[in-house]
């Protein structure tokens, strides 16, 4: 259930990828099912599949998305062809039954519909001994909360892409702490070293499914509430911005477009306001700047200009003179360095 | 004191007839005053020099002119001897505190005489220290009190309640639970050690025959022998030394017994009413019997949700391919006014399928959708033809809703609307659609060639009128078209920019044909995913999406 040891048999995995990655790229079900498959019957793990070449695949059809080679349909038709051979090889090769370590609930956050690393995730622990009940995409803190105490489960997983959903991951913490369960958080949207799984309250953080199944093999998770950053001018402030968001957006779009910004432009500038949100949340100005930095690094059509997003910035930071947070945030070191770095550079 | 004391001189000892005025001065005083000192120049041995009546009462036995030992209190004679400044002492069962002052030269000794103030806080220091463990007790209780109530799940509410209590009321704590049936669940907890969850028949407690007693009965039942509980299957350990005492745990729905083993026995510890370890028993008997009983209203809970939850789409279907995407207005629920359904194929080769909209919210809604769903199962195997199918539904709901009246069920909803039809693949990779619809939107088609038309059908409502009138058309899905039926929640959601304004057909058509190309599943994804953040996180109705697609003509596979 470890990396594979034999350089030889590394190579051949990164040879059956390129190989599945041609068959997501035709659309092709079918052809990816069974290069998956034949994978594992050519002595592979169904982990080292899994995360080595489907995992990855789908790491490398976000890439090309971003860099506008790939079109959001045909990365929606990948993330479908790789949900399907995640179930191929589950039925497949199916997982031995729990050994008994322990039961464990597997989410998405609320609002978070990419279910693939939380599905993998599911799979791997199953592999590992877990009992594990997999809930699905995007779920409401409520129903986790039905399920921990109707289920009972030992820990709750939480996967999610995008630094957005922070404030639906503390009302999942604070659902998971009122029954006593520890939460894992996992996945891109708790930043590159976990950081904000930390300020949300999560009991443990893992970069990918492997690190996962090992720190839960591990000591039990235990947080720590000093490292806890949201406090109630945090969620003040947050829920101030939520509430004004498509107020904001709109005159943000006019600001900067017209009266006829193009949906592209909207939904960037969504993006834009949801991750100060944020940012202002965890209260880490890190986290907007890496979102202007990656906002920048994009190739969308009709989307956010790096200039535009510095105006949209300071923009920001004039209309909210009630949040001081906010505006300290917009105006912080992190920012601007990252606005400089972009050519987004605006008077703020 | 102080102020009231002479200030040096020497005390008179022992009292002469004509008694000093500072003498009588002590004998009024309600603190204790005892003057030590060598009983001759140079010697180890303490007498009493003087002693008041407070003092005589306090450590009965000192005299004055008698050696302090003789007194019988070794503490105070410890303190004596060693001419403490300050102390305080445990004398024959009352807290002293005192203070010793040096006094000037003894004419007689030349040695030197201390006088000793004392004080009895015995009541003071019991208050404080009953004080401290009412305090102690009320906090352990509260913090029981929330982590037990924390969770409504029976397991996990007896391993808080073995964790909870081990160390804190015993070092080693067995909770017993019974509920209706044969088996009794039971989690040991060991202070610093994990709880340790196991399951007893209940047959096994006729080896602690008064354990079942105390678990079933409402009284206390005393005392107790650890080797009573020896032959119990629950201690990994080796069987329990030492003393054991047997809480009942009451509750309403579930029973139990808390077991606490100690080294000694537990003090007697009424002062605040119940003993702790009961007041403790009933806060977990409480706690578990929520839990058992929300156990039991969740499933049945879950039962009905899973009857009236969407099922799933058949696996795969030759010649067509399908997807779904469902989400009701109250995400808790996870059921609502929205239903959809596709039938396994039939021996004649059609496939049929159902979605619709009953007017109204939640489980009175899914209560009706599920109605319709297994009214249209049993209509089938009399009627294939979808409109002749809306009539005979249209009767049996107004029949249906009769009877709702008469047995006065006026929430109910009653009406409902709907697409309903079957898809037959033909030999030439094309598939064709049957439709009829009672008052729903009508479906849309998506072309291969990215096009998107909408098809022409209307009807009255499902339920509303008995001569209602529902439309029917057939339309020709050919290699790579998509037929996209939904509900007016995907229209009538609002959002935007101010969060006023409906999607709209308009926006629909344009998601639709940004799916060209995209397998019937990413159809109804990324409809679903466009229309997510047109809400910006805002409530919304139900929204059901049913995609049927024929096959493109082309493998997908051959492109490569």
């Amino acid at each position: 259930m470890t990396a594979p040891a034999d350089p030889a048999t590394a190579a051949d995995l990164d040879a059956v990828r390129d190989d599945y990655l041609a068959r997501l790229e035709a659309s092709d079900e079918t052809g990816a099912v069974v290069v998956a498959l034949a994978a594992i019957d050519g002595g592979h793990d169904p982990e080292d599949v899994l995360l080595d070449v489907v995992a990855e695949a789908q790491r490398e059809v976000g890439e090309r998305w971003a860099a506008g080679t790939w079109t959001v349909v045909q990365e929606h038709v990948a993330t479908h062809i790789s949900e399907r051979v995640v179930a191929a090889v589950s039925r497949h090769r199916p997982a031995p039954a729990p050994t008994g370590v322990g039961r464990i609930a597997v989410a998405c956050l609320d609002g978070e519909w990419h279910g693939l690393p939380a599905r993998l995730l599911a799979e791997v622990l199953a592999h590992h001994g877990w009992e594990v009940t997999f809930l699905g995409s995007s779920v409401p803190a409520t129903q986790v909360a039905v399920h921990l105490n109707t289920a009972g489960p030992d820990v709750v997983a939480v996967s999610s892409s995008l630094p957005s959903r922070l404030p639906a991951a503390r009302r999942l913490v604070e659902a998971c702490r009122a029954s006593g369960t520890p939460i894992l958080a996992g996945g891109p949207a708790f930043g590159p070293d976990g950081r904000w799984a930390r300020a949300v309250g999560a009991d443990g953080w893992a970069p990918d499914a492997r690190a996962a199944a090992d720190l839960l093999a591990g000591q039990a998770l235990v947080g720590d509430d000093a490292a806890v950053t949201v406090d109630d001018a945090s969620r003040e402030e947050q829920a101030y911005l939520h509430a004004r968001r498509g107020e904001l957006i709109g005159d943000l779009a006019e600001r900067l477009r017209g009266a006829d910004p193009s949906e592209e432009l909207t939904d960037d500038l969504g993006h834009l306001v949801d991750f100060l949100a944020a940012a202002v949340y965890v209260a880490d100005p890190a986290l907007l700047a890496r979102f202007v930095r990656w906002i920048s690094s994009l190739t969308v059509p009709h989307g956010l200009t790096p200039a535009e997003a510095g105006r949209a910035l300071d923009e920001l930071a004039s209309r909210l003179g009630d949040s001081p947070r906010t505006v300290a945030l917009l105006r912080s070191e992190a920012v601007r360095a990252a606005c400089a770095e972009v050519g987004a550079e605006g008077s703020a | 004191m102080d102020s009231t004391m002479p200030a040096g001189g020497p005390l008179p000892t022992p009292p002469s007839g004509m008694r000093s005025l500072s003498a009588r001065v002590l004998e009024g005083l309600s603190e204790a005053v005892v003057v030590t000192g060598a009983e001759r120049p140079g010697g180890t041995r303490q007498i009493v020099h003087a002693i008041n009546p407070a003092g005589e009462r306090l450590l009965p036995g000192l005299a004055a002119g008698a050696p302090v030992e003789h007194g019988g209190h070794d503490a105070f004679t410890a303190v004596v001897r060693g001419g403490a400044e300050e102390f305080e002492a445990e004398v024959g069962g009352r807290s002293l505190v005192g203070r010793g002052q040096p006094l000037a030269d003894d004419s007689r000794s030349g040695d030197l005489l201390t006088c000793w103030y004392l004080r009895d806080v015995t009541d003071e220091r019991r208050g404080s220290r009953s004080l401290h463990r009412a305090q102690a007790r009320a906090q352990f209780l509260a913090e029981a009190g929330r982590a037990l109530h924390g969770v409504l799940n029976v397991e996990r509410t007896l391993r808080t309640a073995a964790t909870l209590a081990a160390g804190t009321l015993a070092p080693t704590v067995l909770v017993l639970l019974a509920d209706a049936s044969e088996t009794v669940r039971w989690v040991r907890g060991e202070e610093g050690a994990r709880p340790v969850p196991g399951e007893i028949a209940r047959a096994d407690l006729r080896s602690a025959p008064r354990l079942f007693e105390a678990m079933t009965g409402d009284s206390p039942v005393d005392p107790w022998a650890a080797v009573e509980l020896a032959d119990l299957p629950v201690w990994s350990a080796g069987p329990p030394t030492g003393h054991v005492t047997v809480v009942p745990v009451p509750g309403t729905v579930v029973r139990g017994a808390l077991v606490l083993v100690t080294e000694t026995p537990l003090p007697p510890d009424v002062e605040d009413g119940l003993p702790l370890a009961q007041e403790y028993a009933v806060r977990v008997g409480t706690a578990l019997s929520a839990a058992a009983l929300y156990r039991e209203q969740a499933h049945l809970g879950e039962v009905l949700q899973g009857s009236l939850e969407p099922p799933r789409l058949p696996e795969a279907v030759d010649g067509l391919v399908l997807g779904s995407a469902y989400r009701p207005a109250r995400e808790s629920l996870r059921v609502g006014g929205d239903f959809y359904e596709v039938l396994p194929v039939t021996p004649s080769g059609e496939t049929p399928f159902l979605l619709g909209d009953v007017c109204g919210k939640g489980i009175e809604a899914a209560v009706l959708s599920g109605r319709v769903r297994q009214s249209l199962h049993a209509l089938r195997l009399v009627e294939r033809d979808p409109a002749a199918l809306l009539d005979l539904l249209n009767a049996a709901l107004l029949d249906a809703a009769d009877l709702d009246a008469a047995g006065a069920a006026p929430t109910m909803p009653r009406f409902a609307t709907m697409v309903l039809g079957d898809a037959r693949p033909t030999p030439d990779g094309s598939v064709r659609l049957r439709l009829a619809t009672g008052g729903h939107p009508p479906p849309y088609v998506l072309r291969a060639d990215g096009s998107v038309v909408e098809v022409r059908l209307s009807g009255t409502l499902v339920g509303a009128l008995r001569d209602g009138e529902f439309g029917a058309t057939e339309v020709l899905l050919r290699p790579g078209d998509t037929c996209l039926l939904y509900s007016d929640g995907v229209t009538e959601a609002r959002g935007g920019p101010d969060g006023r304004d409906f999607y709209g057909e308009e926006r629909l058509e344009g998601a639709l044909a940004s799916c060209v190309g995209a397998p019937a599943q990413v159809v109804c994804e990324r409809v679903l995913q466009l229309l997510s953040a047109w809400l910006g996180g805002r409530d919304h109705d139900d929204v059901a999406l049913l995609a049927l697609q024929a096959p493109p003509a082309v493998p997908r596979g051959d492109h490569a």
